[in-house]
């Protein structure tokens, strides 16, 4: 069954991320493909993550496809104007690609070429119209295409962003815009994430909750001060500081699978995107631990 | 107006080492403004050119350096100094300069200032960025703050995630141009504004070099 399919099953979904490496040595992603086929939903694979120059995410969707994983195509306005991004929709397309994750991306400031002319011809809701039109065979300038796609397109919210109350108005855009799906930023507070359901579930969209795993209270400190939009609470980062420097990872697997579970239990939202971030081999982990293995 | 800030010095003075005689040209508009071609200005690139034994011939602040022929007529009377000078030193803005080069088909053309961006003054000779001349105003229904221009991203549709408690993520110390268009929107009962989709933006219009012409053909022949 495909990612489309098993989400509109009402079945509670599991995505993981795959950042593409940067070089031509692909054997320690090959490996994690290979730890996550079969267990997960699908796999984001980014589009040169925080602005960092990788390998392309769509030569990787590829990879990812061969590999016996059902990829998303995770795509940024920032390198590309509309005619690159609507060319390689079709591209990725007709490579087997269905799903799309469309983002407006990192600044080029935040990445490794930050002299670096950045694009933003279009952005995420833009993007989105962009692939609601191809799925209706018109390109964007209204021109018919020989074939059109037939994608699964999503998009990402903050729901912890501060306002929130622009965040929301951007969310109603891009359901409107066509996005089927959205995979929040990481979620921290579940008591708070429900507030911002009770607001989404007024749309007919699927939403799974972003699980960044803890590795230690510097970490959750860190986020909370750099990185916007993300909240950990004050009674986690104790936790972690409890367990100790050793035990402090295990304990960060434990909070994300705790989540997990509890957002499945509760029926508060249709799934996980678990970004790892360099962690890959232990998403296998805390899905045997949320119960979901 | 068009905000110039002063090349470095040395690196100048490395450019035009070969020429020994000058003319200075400034503009009393907005390199005036931003200190960059005032009188006190002209006056100081001639103290240093001359502490490096070259030779001023003459130096005018043109009432708007950017109107050709204007400009033009004005140096009617000094075209003794510029006919002895080698090169002419711009020190106004990108315009100002072409202008010159118009004017003086037969001499190299130097500026001595960069040119940077479309600004307001907010305070004395402190300016900012709000308008990108991107050749189509969108600001009607973004509460009048322009999101081309106050985005780095250049975003239509709201704020992207790195909005950090109503700051720019790309730059910490401005704040959030999407939190200020909601503010403002919100302040005069127009959030409506923010929820209509505003359309990928025509860039044809900004397709480089534009002209414009608004006089009508009777104007052109007087």
């Amino acid at each position: 069954m495909s990612f489309r399919d098993i989400i509109n099953s009402g079945k509670f979904v599991v995505t993981a991320e795959i950042g593409p490496p940067k070089g031509t040595d692909i054997k320690e992603m090959l490996h994690h493909m290979e730890l996550l086929r079969g267990k997960i939903d699908a796999a984001n694979i980014t589009d040169n993550q925080s602005a960092v120059m990788r390998i392309s995410s769509i030569a990787v969707c590829k990879l990812a496809l061969e590999n016996g994983l059902e990829p998303i195509l995770q795509m940024t306005c920032r390198d590309r104007n509309r005619i690159g991004l609507q060319a390689d929709l079709l591209g990725a397309y007709v490579l087997g690609i269905k799903n799309v994750l469309c983002m407006t991306g990192d600044h080029v400031s935040a990445g490794d070429h930050k002299q670096a002319k950045p694009v933003y011809d279009v952005e995420s809701v833009q993007l989105l119209k962009i692939v609601d039109g191809m799925n209706n065979g018109k390109d964007m300038s209204g021109n018919d295409l020989k074939g059109s796609t037939d994608y699964f397109q999503g998009a990402v919210v903050t729901p912890e962003s501060n306002p929130i109350e622009p965040q929301l108005i951007k969310f109603g855009k891009k359901v409107a815009a066509g996005a089927k799906f959205f995979q929040t930023q990481a979620i921290y507070d579940i008591e708070k994430f429900k507030t911002f359901m009770k607001h989404a579930r007024q749309y007919n969209v699927k939403i799974m909750a972003g699980i960044v795993v803890l590795k230690s209270a510097g970490m959750a400190n860190f986020m909370n001060n750099f990185v916007p939009g993300i909240k950990v609470p004050q009674n986690l980062i104790d936790e972690l500081k409890a367990a100790g420097k050793e035990k402090a990872l295990d304990t960060g697997l434990n909070i994300a699978a705790r989540h997990i579970k509890q957002l499945r239990d509760e029926k508060i939202c249709d799934g996980v995107h678990i970004m790892a971030i360099g962690m890959e081999d232990k998403v296998p982990v805390i899905m045997e631990r949320a119960g979901l293995l | 107006m068009i905000i110039t800030s002063k090349k470095d010095r040395s690196a100048l003075l490395e450019k035009i080492k070969k020429y020994n005689s000058f003319f200075l040209i400034g503009c009393s508009e907005c390199a005036s403004l931003c200190g960059t071609g005032n009188e006190e200005a002209l006056n100081e690139l001639a103290q240093l050119l001359e502490a490096e034994g070259k030779k001023v011939t003459g130096k005018v602040v043109p009432k708007t350096g950017c109107q050709t022929l204007g400009t033009k007529i004005e140096l009617k009377k000094d075209k003794d100094a510029c006919d002895a000078a080698e090169a002419i030193i711009v020190m106004s803005c990108g315009a100002g300069t072409q202008s010159a080069v118009e004017i003086f088909p037969d001499k190299p053309v130097y500026p001595s200032n960069d040119s940077l961006f479309l600004g307001n003054m907010t305070r004395f000779q402190m300016f900012d960025e709000r308008c990108s001349l991107c050749g189509e105003c969108i600001i009607d229904m973004t509460g009048g703050i322009c999101p081309v221009t106050n985005c780095p991203k250049g975003l239509l549709n709201g704020p992207c995630g790195g909005t950090n408690d109503g700051n720019c993520e790309v730059s910490p110390d401005i704040k959030c141009a999407w939190v200020r268009i909601y503010e403002r929107l919100n302040k005069i009962n127009r959030l409506d504004d923010m929820k209509e989709t505003l359309e990928a933006k025509d860039w044809s219009r900004n397709r480089k070099p534009r002209t414009l012409v608004t006089r009508t053909k009777e104007e052109k022949k007087k």
